[in-house]
């Protein structure tokens, strides 16, 4: 009993920490490129970007982590580790594209569409680089992959909801749009920054 | 500027502007694309040299590769194919870096894997369009130019902010510590958004000059 209280100890710890102290945009910028387009983009739901997003990282990562341990002792592990994670993507990109087409049948088309950005960018492929070369245990990799996806979702609500401001006269003509989006992005991070009290490893 | 010159440039300014990736419509300044290396790991110029070299030798042959094999192939899954085309080219471009620049490549830590899903390289595949070679091959080493222009800016820039220095030489009469934050990914957000505006400020001037120009000429 005190093994699975543990066990759900560590994974809710390593959640909270992806979504807020590691957070993978505040703390890393990975998947900025892809935010700060979201947040213009009026066409693709947040939520279910974010969702997609979550299933994605839960499937693929305990599969990254058993496609890491399997180039472990191969010299050329750091050169296909991008391939072999890749696949495993692939893998959970056909798994949420199954169940998508399974459960939202008449609104499908929409979702899928909005797939392949929430499967192949830099925050999923972070994910699993992070939980693989950090050595993480199976209980914090789940817990990780959970949180950085629900944190990822958190940031882009965030920088949405401020664009209301900061498309405020009193921002510079010059400013406007895409510098002030990341001069903000840059005080949550500093924010992110003075909580953890160091800088994380990359 | 030549008035005729003006002229031609102001009439064709918008299809210029959209061939343009180094200063009229860099990747990085006017769409945000490759952000993540910028902001974490470009905080040296060797750390920019370094991912710039990797960018030169991964985004044109990808954007080529994948072009064709996105021709040939099932056009339906084209982001798979260009992100396993990204991934398997990425297992050479590992062994190129690593014989430049040995052990050093470990300072970048997983953004030099992460180049491989990075918008700037596989973007083109969210167009549903087919690309031609011809086109691929030239938008590829334009971007490639415009990108690694950026990157090579902001990691000097990093770097004598932070340590007055360049490519690890100091650099006289600088003072040190001028902006420590600026090595921090929070300082590179805000440079970056600084220099962003500063640069779409200079094109949006450049576009208003050239059109005064051509109306001087008319």
């Amino acid at each position: 009993m005190s093994e699975v209280l543990r066990a759900c100890a560590v994974f809710f710890l390593y959640a909270v920490a992806a979504m807020f102290a590691e957070n993978a945009v505040f703390s890393r910028a990975l998947g900025v490129s892809r935010l700060v387009k979201l947040v213009d983009d009026s066409t693709v739901d947040t939520l279910v970007f974010g969702g997609l997003m979550c299933a994605v990282q839960l499937i693929s990562a305990p599969l990254a982590k058993v496609a890491n341990a399997l180039i472990q002792p191969f010299e050329f592990r750091s050169a296909v580790r991008p391939l072999a994670f890749i696949l495993c993507s692939a893998v959970a990109f056909a798994v949420v594209l199954g169940l998508v087409l399974l459960i939202f049948k008449s609104r499908a088309k929409d979702i899928v569409a909005v797939l392949p950005m929430a499967t192949f960018n830099t925050a999923v492929l972070g994910m699993m680089l992070l939980t693989a070369t950090q050595g993480f245990s199976w209980v914090q990799t789940m817990g990780f992959a959970l949180g950085s996806g629900v944190g990822y979702t958190l940031a882009v609500v965030v920088v949405t909801e401020s664009q209301r401001k900061l498309r405020s006269r009193a921002v510079p003509a010059a400013f406007k749009g895409l510098p002030i989006t990341l001069i903000y992005i840059s005080i949550l991070t500093l924010a992110i920054y003075a909580f953890t009290g160091h800088r994380l490893a990359i | 500027m030549n008035t005729k010159k003006a002229m031609y440039l102001s009439e064709n300014m918008t299809r210029i502007a959209r061939r343009d990736r180094v200063f009229l419509n860099n990747p990085v300044i006017m769409q945000g694309m490759g952000l993540a290396p910028l902001v974490v790991a470009a905080t040296t110029a060797q750390n920019a040299l370094m991912l710039s070299v990797a960018v030169i030798l991964l985004l044109t042959p990808v954007r080529v590769i994948a072009a064709l094999l996105a021709r040939t192939g099932y056009y339906r899954f084209r982001g798979l194919v260009y992100c396993l085309t990204s991934a398997t080219v990425y297992i050479g471009v590992y062994y190129a870096l690593q014989a430049i620049f040995d052990v050093e490549i470990l300072q970048l830590g997983i953004y030099l894997p992460l180049l491989v899903v990075e918008p700037l390289i596989i973007k083109r595949y969210e167009r549903p369009q087919k690309e031609r070679l011809v086109t691929a091959l030239k938008k590829g080493l334009r971007t490639t130019c415009g990108y690694v222009l950026v990157l090579m800016l902001m990691g000097c820039l990093r770097e004598l902010l932070t340590t007055a220095t360049l490519f690890g030489h100091a650099v006289p009469r600088l003072p040190a510590d001028l902006f420590p934050m600026a090595s921090l990914p929070a300082g590179g957000f805000l440079l970056l958004g600084v220099v962003c505006a500063v640069w779409r400020s200079a094109v949006n001037r450049y576009k208003k000059y050239v059109n005064m120009e051509a109306k001087r000429g008319q």
